[in-house]
């Protein structure tokens, strides 16, 4: 009876258990934050509760905790990672930089927030993403043009930036209006490495330097070319946030008004609150993921899928492409989805028109070659899950009984053949009746 | 020079007419067939500037039917000559024989390839 009970248990738990991460429900569910220090959980309470509030199992952990594990029998227990313990030398349990990487290699999604205490390992991390922090320990962003004006005159290290990157996926339809404070370290990102991106530059007056000591040396970070803040849409779809500052996700910053000096706009709320849940909202799939389906072609005027196509037939290609909204797809309208007929290269190169419902098509003519042709959509944007569809399809030459007949103007050459075989016949007969 | 010249030329062809009349008549039939399918062809190839190459299969196939037929009614006409010693042992009428099989064949091939 108990052995039952558990049997039901079991069972109805196992839907909860599948509403984890999937291609049909993209939105990540469970999400593990990794804390240097608890206090960290009252103190960040404003960004974390704003997780919370839109769905996620957030799983607080201290970096060191001995049991610490992100899959069990092979599969992950989460499938978000947030890394808010920046002076960790060690993670506990059995995670180390290898795990945190395969963790994102199998399509998961981190966010990773230093500081001026970052260890090696976070370096390292970041490093692998494609991110490089400043190599110096000590330093830290210092802007003596756009720095936040405070009580402590002459603390140029709270910075504020406005320099946002121009996408609306990334960061929300909503402009950020109050610009963003920062305290932390300064990262580059590898200009070898395209899949990482800029979301928030330093202004280019800004510097990475020891704020305490004299700059004997030139900095070797400056200007705009530091980056603030910084994302990676993988290729599996894992996407990933790193930042140098772990404050300006805290409560402290997210409340505090912003007056950058030598600007007379005095914002009673810094632009920290939107920028971060704008940001956590994209890495976490709840916008910019797209899905194609129902890959479909046929001729003009029917409706089944052929086996193979004819030179110079007419056909009609459609896909269907949506975007997850967080609760459900929605449509995917763009005018700039394009199809190829592609056999080593793209023989039809035809830009996509959508009925706004989510439903993309075209019609055109197969080319006058016959051969293994592919259907191609490869559609990567700025923040969106890139899209790499193919789908193979033969293309023949004419049967010998499909050419054109009885052309007028070939009627001299029958006439000519057939005059010649009448005139064989008749020469046949002369010839032998001729004695 | 010029003179002699046309008139050289004028007893070549004289020689030459009075030389066919002596032909046989089997030989001449064979000719007035040969001059015909020559006609048809050229016709054709004149037909074909004008109008252009388009149902190219066709052009060649009534083309090639015309030069077909002349040659193979040139090689009967080299076996059914009497002064021809090459072949004296060879039958006419199997040289007649084989010029039809010819053209049986050459026809049906024409004919697939008119469409």
């Amino acid at each position: 009876m108990v052995k039952l009970c558990v049997l039901i248990a079991a069972v109805s738990l196992l839907p909860i258990l599948c509403l984890s991460f999937s291609p049909e429900n993209p939105t990540d569910r469970r999400v593990l934050v990794l804390l240097d220090d608890l206090s960290l959980k009252s103190s960040h309470s404003i960004f974390f509760n704003s997780i919370k509030s839109r769905g996620f199992d957030v799983d607080f952990k201290l970096a060191d905790d001995p049991k610490l594990s992100l899959q069990r029998y092979g599969q992950y227990l989460y499938d978000a990672l947030i890394l808010f313990s920046p002076s960790i030398d060690r993670f506990g349990g059995s995670l180390d930089l290898a795990g945190v990487l395969d963790f994102v290699d199998s399509g998961h999604d981190l966010i990773l927030a230093a500081d001026e205490s970052a260890s090696d390992l976070i370096r390292n991390i970041a490093t692998e993403c494609g991110v490089d922090f400043d190599e110096d320990s000590s330093a830290i962003v210092i802007d003596h043009k756009s720095y936040a004006v405070s009580e402590t005159e002459g603390d140029h290290t709270l910075i504020v930036s406005g320099d946002f990157i121009q996408s609306d996926v990334i960061l929300g339809s909503t402009k950020v209006e109050a610009p963003v404070l920062y305290k932390g370290i300064a990262h580059s990102v590898n200009a070898a490495n395209s899949l990482v991106l800029k979301v928030l530059s330093a202004s280019p007056s800004a510097y990475s330097a020891n704020p305490s000591s004299k700059l004997s040396n030139p900095p070797l970070h400056s200007g705009s070319a530091i980056s603030l803040v910084s994302v990676v849409q993988a290729r599996n779809n894992a996407r990933i946030t790193i930042t140098g500052s772990l404050d300006m996700f805290s409560n402290r910053l997210l409340r505090s008004g912003v007056q950058k000096a030598g600007d007379s706009n005095k914002y009673s709320k810094s632009g920290n609150e939107q920028f971060v849940t704008e940001l956590s909202r994209w890495v976490f799939h709840e916008r910019g993921h797209l899905k194609a389906v129902n890959l479909r072609h046929h001729k003009v005027g029917e409706t089944d899928e052929p086996a193979i196509y004819r030179i110079n037939d007419d056909l009609e290609f459609s896909v269907e492409i949506y975007e997850w909204s967080g609760k459900s797809w929605e449509p995917y309208v763009a005018n700039d989805v394009q199809v190829q007929f592609y056999m080593m290269s793209p023989y039809v190169l035809k830009t996509l028109s959508t009925d706004q419902k989510g439903l993309y098509h075209t019609s055109f003519k197969v080319p006058d070659v016959y051969g293994v042709f592919q259907f191609k959509v490869e559609y990567q944007r700025l923040g969106y899950t890139g899209l790499s569809l193919s789908k193979q399809i033969p293309v023949r030459p004419f049967r010998h009984n499909e050419y054109e007949r009885f052309i007028p103007t070939a009627f001299p050459y029958y006439g000519a053949s057939f005059t010649t075989m009448a005139g064989f016949f008749i020469f046949s007969i002369v010839y032998l009746y001729n004695k | 020079m010029a003179r002699s010249t046309s008139k050289d030329a004028q007893a070549l062809f004289h020689s030459l007419r009075s030389a066919y009349v002596a032909t046989p008549s089997s030989l001449k039939i064979i000719d007035l067939y040969v001059g015909f399918a020559v006609f048809t062809a050229i016709i054709q190839v004149v037909y074909m500037a004008f109008v252009g190459s388009f149902p190219f299969n066709s052009f060649l196939s009534g083309v090639l039917s015309c030069v077909g037929t002349a040659v193979l009614a040139v090689c009967l006409r080299i076996q059914v000559n009497k002064e021809n010693k090459e072949f004296k042992d060879l039958p006419p009428e199997r040289a007649f024989a084989d010029f039809v099989l010819c053209n049986l064949v050459l026809h049906l091939v024409i004919m697939n390839f008119l469409g």
